[in-house]
């Protein structure tokens, strides 16, 4: 019967060049050709989890000598506290990763691969050094790849990269970021930023997410909190879930609607949270030393 | 006021306030809390009114509801409303899910992940249907509910795995998340959940109705009984990342089924839809052709769509048509050797079912220790699905002697091995023998 074929894994050869997502072969067994009637497991109710799309958050996080202190203590708090959120939102359709890269003088992963969130548990992070930030986007490109961190065989909804950091990089980003800019997980990807303290330069970080609506500032401890899970969830929720595509639009849509509508939507609704958010009585953290 | 604080209180519509207790989830339209009011507790779903395009239009829907009432016992509907705050924010109260209910999430994650409080550390616990009778009565629950709903005249607008909840043990199905159900024709801002919307939401070119109800319940019903996407295969997974416009185009403008007879470019993946690939080789055909025929023709064509009374009808006769095998082994007769006409055989032990034909059914229906049949199959008007009318039994009294016992409240007749018919009373039952014939009034069966 022809529509018993079963096709194999072969998919990712013939990518479709306008995605110019890089391939890597994936492995297959041989289909059963055999249609006796016991020859595999047959249990109408012995199912595996239905097949997932997979979403990787990347945090990018400054660790250099400046975040020290109060900063570092009140991200790695906020961290551990904001993976239990996450988890909840890829419901039966996703599986989130987390990857998490830090730079400071050097540029390392907290784990050689990215972790599923329900296994993922945050190792606390100390700051030293000075911001290699440039190296770090470098870094990104050579692992958002097919072959590296996004290897997931089944579908995988493009990236969610979120960049904290509260200084001036002190090498050369904008070479990274041209490399980076080359990478079409990244071109698809959801980017927001957050600039911590007054010596984070917002441009920057616009360059790097592309837009101001996605890049938020903290000054102090309690907004630092504030912002890291407002952009996290966010980004995870918009990040893991398809497109609403539906729109009082009144005509069909077409492919120029939906062009980077995630990101769009990612900034609409960080902006109109972060106006909600209360200043409160925090002490900055360039004050009072 | 999107948030609300624990320990807040919220005034109600008619008098009284809710009190904050917890946080129960969230959703894309609000949070959903526990709280407490007139000293019970219930679901508190409070909005975000910022995220909706007209919310005067969708408090007054949710009143229409609230005043309507829910169509049946299935659905866990809106009970009161909030007042609402001065900027405009409201919600509204529902019962609690009760006890022994899965969400539909866990059930196709095969999981439920349950979290410490203490050291915020996961634990999964297996959710699986426990009988395959529990699983196909829940399907039919499931389009049953819809059945009634459309016949209130309203639709549910943004059908989804997050839309019920499950008893694995029964097959009992509740219903939730129910303010978005509206006339049909009204919508009131909800697009729904891509994968479950039919194409021609996705495109933009209709906004949900009775009719892309239909198809996002066929895709329900499909990823309970099948594990995956209808409309993910080949096709979609060479795309790799499933960016905004990949998903307009697999779940919009070129919509394909994985099992399109006659468009092999989307079949399901070895090693990645590998629980489609295995159920399509186990249910029968009328169910296959059921789905190829939502997901071809259905797509282009809403009235194509499988209607829920013809679903509820190829479900009723699913279920009748599993064999639980003293071996051990329970699947549908399709999965049995078909020895003859009249006999099935279990391909591990060899055990033999003899069928038995009834006169509104132009299948057979086979017979073994614990069967059995509901009023909807023996009395044509009837819709009860869940009350059984007769059990297949062993003789308390004489050993190894298998009979058909009444447990409806009518009165039927049957054919004796002495060749005369008898009045079988309910909580009475008479012998399976190669000459048996049952009357049951309007329907008949026989050997």
């Amino acid at each position: 019967m022809s529509n018993e074929r079963v096709t194999e894994p072969e998919v990712n050869k013939n990518v479709n060049p306008s995605d110019d997502f890089d391939t890597k072969e994936t492995v297959s067994t041989a289909p059963e050709s055999d249609d006796s009637i016991l020859d595999f497991d047959d249990d109408p109710l012995s199912a595996t989890s239905v097949s997932k799309k997979s979403l990787v958050i990347f945090f990018l996080i400054d660790t250099s000598g400046s975040m020290k202190g109060k900063k570092m203590g009140e991200l790695n708090t906020v961290m551990e506290e904001l993976i239990p959120e996450i988890r909840r939102v890829g419901e039966a359709d996703t599986e989130v990763k987390v990857a998490v890269l830090t730079f400071s003088t050097e540029v390392r992963w907290m784990y050689s691969n990215p972790i599923p969130i329900e296994d993922f548990e945050w190792a606390r992070l100390r700051a030293s050094g000075v911001t290699s930030m440039g190296a770090a986007f470098k870094e990104l490109n050579h692992r958002m790849s097919r072959n590296s961190f996004l290897n997931s065989p089944s579908l995988s909804f493009a990236p969610v990269i979120f960049l904290m950091t509260d200084g001036y990089p002190s090498d050369d980003y904008k070479e990274g970021l041209r490399e980076l800019q080359t990478n079409s997980w990244y071109k698809f990807g959801l980017k927001a930023a957050l600039g911590i303290g007054q010596e984070a330069n917002d441009n920057i970080l616009a360059e790097f997410t592309g837009s101001k609506d996605t890049v938020v500032h903290a000054y102090s401890g309690g907004q630092l909190a504030q912002m890291i899970k407002i952009i996290a969830v966010t980004s995870s929720q918009i990040g893991s879930k398809s497109m609403t595509l539906s729109d009082d639009t009144g005509h069909e849509i077409g492919e120029e609607d939906v062009f980077a509508a995630k990101q769009k939507l990612l900034g609409q609704q960080i902006q109109e949270l972060v106006s909600t958010q209360t200043d409160g009585d925090d002490v900055p953290f360039d004050t009072g030393w | 006021m999107i948030e609300l604080e624990i320990g807040q209180e919220v005034e109600m519509e008619f008098g009284g306030k809710a009190k904050v207790l917890s946080v129960i989830g969230s959703g894309g339209q609000g949070i959903v809390y526990l709280v407490r009011f007139n000293g019970q507790k219930w679901a508190l779903k409070w909005y975000d009114i910022n995220k909706m395009s007209k919310p005067a239009a969708f408090r007054k829907n949710l009143q229409n509801n609230i005043n309507d009432g829910p169509p049946s016992n299935k659905f866990l509907w809106p009970k009161y409303l909030t007042k609402e705050a001065e900027d405009g924010t409201f919600g509204y109260i529902m019962e609690l899910k009760p006890e022994g209910f899965d969400s539909f999430v866990d059930i196709l994650n095969t999981y439920k992940l349950e979290i410490d409080p203490l050291t915020g550390r996961g634990v999964k616990r297996p959710v699986k249907f426990n009988t395959l009778s529990a699983m196909v009565t829940c399907v039919i629950n499931i389009v049953n509910a819809f059945r009634q709903l459309h016949r209130a005249g309203k639709s549910y607008q943004d059908l989804n795995d997050g839309g019920f909840f499950i008893n694995v043990n029964t097959g009992a199905v509740l219903v939730c998340d129910c303010d978005n159900i509206a006339p049909d024709g009204s919508n009131f801002g909800i697009g729904g959940k891509p994968g479950y919307m039919a194409p021609e939401v996705v495109r933009g070119i209709a906004q949900p109705n009775v009719q892309t109800d239909k198809y996002s319940l066929a895709v329900v019903l499909f990823k309970l009984l099948f594990r995956g996407d209808p409309m993910e295969g080949e096709k979609v997974v060479r795309d790799v990342c499933l960016t905004e416009s990949s998903e307009l185009k697999h779940y919009g403008q070129n919509a394909v089924f994985v099992y399109d007879p006659d468009d092999d470019s989307n079949r399901p993946v070895r090693g990645i839809h590998d629980n489609i690939i295995k159920f399509w080789r186990i249910y029968p055909d009328y169910i296959k052709d059921a789905f190829i025929r939502s997901f071809t023709t259905g797509v282009s064509d809403p009235t194509k769509r499988i209607i829920e009374n013809e679903w509820q009808k190829l479900f009723i006769r699913l279920r009748s048509e599993i064999i639980q095998c003293g071996c051990g082994r329970t699947n549908f007769s399709s999965m049995f050797i078909h020895q003859n006409e009249k006999t099935f055989k279990c391909p591990k032990c060899g055990m033999e079912f003899v069928t038995i034909g009834f006169s509104n059914r132009d299948y057979r229906t086979p017979l073994y220790l614990g069967c059995k049949f509901y009023t909807c199959e023996i009395i044509p008007e009837s819709d009860d699905f869940t009350a059984v009318a007769g059990e297949l039994v062993e003789n308390k009294l004489k050993q190894g002697v298998l009979g058909i016992k009444n447990c409806s409240d009518r009165q039927w007749k049957a054919k004796m091995p002495d060749g005369k018919f008898y009045d079988i009373a309910p909580g009475k039952g008479f012998p399976v023998w190669q000459g048996l014939e049952i009357d049951f009034g309007e329907v008949k069966a026989q050997i």
